[in-house]
């Protein structure tokens, strides 16, 4: 009797059994045809990329730029003159407009009274000018802090 | 109950056994005796045969069952391969980028047309629907193809999609398309020389493409595994915005100076990495040229020159360097120098005796002809070998060139060798012996591909003193300040220079009306970090030049213009109102003894 009731529960299992790995094999034959989809999908993406990339080249390339930069652009070959380094920039202009100055224009004219703080905004101090000969040295950092200024509004 | 009865049953065949001659017949005993012998239990052969039945289905049963798993693996592998069998040709190649990661070349998918005519219907209907599709195949070429017996011929490669698309439509059997490889240089004519090119197959033919392929790649084409675009890009050292600018400069030098050719190399002197190369006239990659054509050579590693006044660098540094001439010393140029029925002169004469930088700045022939034979032809010859002049210059590219040295190399061929004639050589091999005498005295082999300094110290080679490296880099920066290079002081740079002009050989003779212009700059002279070539093959005198068409009125100006546009791109920055070359760079020369 018990015999018998294993046999029809062993029956099962292995029905259920049967069941189950054929819907894991069902299963897995799923994901693998999603994955050699996607891996094809992949594939176009990169082929797409690449080709993107190619034209990309093409339409960065500096002789092309440089053609529609002389057609539609008035800018002009950077010259060395107008590099400096930024130690050699001149100090910041005083704050006549603060948010705690209740008068702008009074700030102002307050300072244009002291002629003192005014000299010293556009000029380099004199540690930063490392040439020995004055005469010649003089010239450039008048020319470095002047060039990007006065180079900006012709352009 | 049947279990009960089973139970039951079992031992009552066993209890004749032990009697069997009597109750069974003769030769059912006699089989019994034989198949298993007269005495032995018959419930324990039973039950060990059953065993045995048992062993021998579960060995089936497993034997199957690994079956399964290897299936269930093995499936999933072979799905892959089905779907890349769609576009089957292997022949991927990796991208080629510029140091600064702009594409120079990449693989693009196109399709092709192919046929199999074994499958064709119609052979005539269908060539008629090809050639309308597609006027530019020749018609009776493909109906040849068409009617051909065997099982695969390509028609076209790389139609465009609407093509395809067209061809497709019209649904004829036997006609199929492939996804392939093509390789896309989207810079074209820009970078040609270095970079090579590819044939139809996508196998490298020329250049770095090629060199590509003896790093393995085409054994990977042949093995058919390089089918996918997996493969780390290829970066090189060379910067596509000086290239560019080198390119731009030389086009316009070349047409004004109506010259035949003109190139240029941008060589950075710490690490040898070649930052930019051109040589015009150049093509474009992406179309199919004639490999032949000798006007499209990479002049700089496949011709050999005669390099000119440039080589009286290598003669002043190889005095120098020995510390038996000093910048002190002087050398007799007063007449032209007579060896036997050869005269040398000096393109514009002194007419008295020349100190070394005099000889240097003038550019004198007599002075580095008597330079070089105070040395001795030995010493001549294993200073120039030691720079790398007199053998064949390897570098990544499969094309280069031996230089032409002279068999019997006599005493005429050192007075000439010392002035740049008699020796022809590799412009970029010169580069590299200049470069040497520049950065310090380390002779680095130049490279395509990026290499940092720390690389470059450990393939360097020390040639000279660096003593000798900063004499030399005085008297280059003295040159454009007051000699023939003056024509190429870009402010900001402190630019060196030496300049070139070389008599070409027309007929196994120096030609009076054409010459070969060059000039080599450094930037900075003080802290040399880029050295610069220019080569002008057969110049024109202009108006504008007074009629002259000496490396100064011609590469020099073209240097100084090419060196304005790329030291910004470099990195180099611009230092106004630097002292003269006496103050800066030979007075640091007599602190440091």
């Amino acid at each position: 009797m018990i015999l018998r009731v294993l046999n029809f529960l062993v029956i099962g299992a292995l029905v259920l059994a049967a069941a189950y790995v054929y819907r894991i094999k069902f299963d897995s034959t799923v994901q693998a045809e999603r994955l050699a989809k996607l891996r094809s999908e992949v594939r176009r993406e990169r082929d797409d990329i690449a080709a993107l990339r190619a034209e990309w080249g093409q339409l960065d390339n500096p002789e092309r730029i440089e053609t529609l930069a002389k057609r539609y652009l008035h800018l002009k070959t950077i010259a060395p003159t107008q590099f400096d380094t930024l130690d050699r920039l001149p100090d910041r202009p005083p704050q006549d407009v603060t948010a705690a100055n209740q008068d702008p224009i009074g700030g102002i004219i307050e300072n244009l009274e002291q002629p003192g703080s005014l000299e010293t905004t556009g000029t380099v101090p004199p540690s930063a000018n490392e040439t020995p000969n004055p005469a010649s040295g003089a010239p450039s950092p008048v020319s470095g802090a002047q060039s990007p200024a006065g180079g900006a509004p012709n352009q | 109950m049947s279990a009960a009865a089973e139970t039951f049953r079992i031992p009552s065949p066993t209890r004749p056994d032990h009697i069997p001659s009597r109750e069974q017949p003769l030769r059912r005993w006699l089989i019994g005796k034989l198949l298993y012998g007269s005495n032995i239990d018959r419930s324990a052969k039973a039950r060990a045969r059953i065993g045995l039945a048992i062993l021998a289905f579960a060995a089936v049963y497993s034997i199957i069952a690994a079956r399964l798993v290897m299936f269930a693996i093995a499936s999933h592998s072979q799905t892959v391969h089905r779907v890349v069998s769609g576009d089957a040709i292997a022949t991927a190649r990796p991208d080629i980028l510029d140091r600064n990661g702009e594409v120079l070349a990449t693989d693009v998918r196109v399709p092709s047309l192919y046929a199999e005519p074994r499958r064709l219907i119609d052979v005539d209907e269908a060539a008629e629907l090809l050639t309308a599709d597609l006027p530019d195949l020749n018609a009776t070429e493909l109906r040849e193809r068409l009617a051909s017996k065997r099982g695969f011929v390509w028609l076209k490669r790389d139609i465009t999609p609407d093509q395809q698309h067209e061809i497709y439509r019209q649904g004829l059997p036997g006609i199929g398309f492939m996804n392939e490889n093509k390789r896309d240089y989207p810079n074209g004519a820009e970078v040609s020389h270095f970079l090579g090119r590819v044939d139809i197959d996508n196998q490298g033919i020329a250049g770095i493409e090629k060199w590509l392929d003896g790093q393995g790649l085409a054994a990977l084409h042949m093995a058919g595994l390089a089918t996918d675009r997996l493969q780390t890009p290829v970066q090189l050292a060379v910067d596509l915005r000086v290239q560019h600018a080198m390119r731009d400069e030389l086009v316009t030098a070349r047409a004004k100076f109506h010259a035949i050719a003109a190139a240029g190399v941008v060589l950075n002197v710490r690490t040898g990495e070649i930052v930019a190369m051109v040589s015009e006239p150049d093509f474009d990659p992406n179309k199919p040229q004639d490999p032949h054509d000798q006007t499209l050579i990479n002049r700089l590693t496949t011709g050999v020159y005669e390099m000119g006044s440039t080589f009286k660098a290598f003669t002043i540094a190889m005095a120098l360097d020995s510390g038996k001439v000093t910048l002190k010393s002087t050398f007799d140029a007063h007449n032209p120098l007579h060896y036997g029925k050869f005269d040398i002169h000096d393109f514009e004469p002194m007419q008295r005796a020349l100190s070394v930088p005099e000889i240097f700045t003038y550019s004198s022939n007599i002075g580095a002809a008597r330079i070089a034979m105070a040395m001795g032809i030995d010493a001549h010859k294993a200073f120039l070998k030691k720079l790398g002049q007199l053998d064949r210059l390897h570098t990544e590219l499969p094309e280069s060139a031996e230089p032409i040295v002279p068999k019997h190399w006599g005493e005429l061929n050192t007075m000439t060798i010392a002035f740049g004639h008699g020796l022809s050589v590799a412009p970029l091999q010169a580069v590299m012996g200049v470069a040497a005498l520049m950065n310090g005295g380390i002779l680095i082999p130049p490279t395509f591909l990026k290499r940092s300094e720390a690389e470059a110290e450990k393939l360097g080679r020390r040639v000279i003193k660096p003593e000798t490296s900063e004499m030399m880099r005085y008297l280059m920066r003295l040159n454009v300040e007051k000699g023939t290079a003056a024509k190429a002081d870009v402010p900001g740079y402190y630019i060196g220079g030496k300049t070139g002009t070389a008599d070409k050989v027309v007929f196994g003779r120096y030609s009076k009306t054409k010459v070969l212009t060059d000039f080599m700059a450094v930037l900075p002279a003080d802290q040399p970090r880029y050295l610069v070539l220019i080569m002008l093959d057969e110049p024109q005198a202009l108006p504008e030049t007074h009629g002259f068409k000496t490396s100064g009125w011609n590469a020099v100006p073209t240097g100084g213009a090419v060196v304005a546009r790329i030291a910004p791109l470099l990195g180099i920055e611009p230092r106004m109102d630097l002292p003269t070359a006496d103050q800066l760079i030979l007075a640091s020369l007599k602190e440091n003894r």
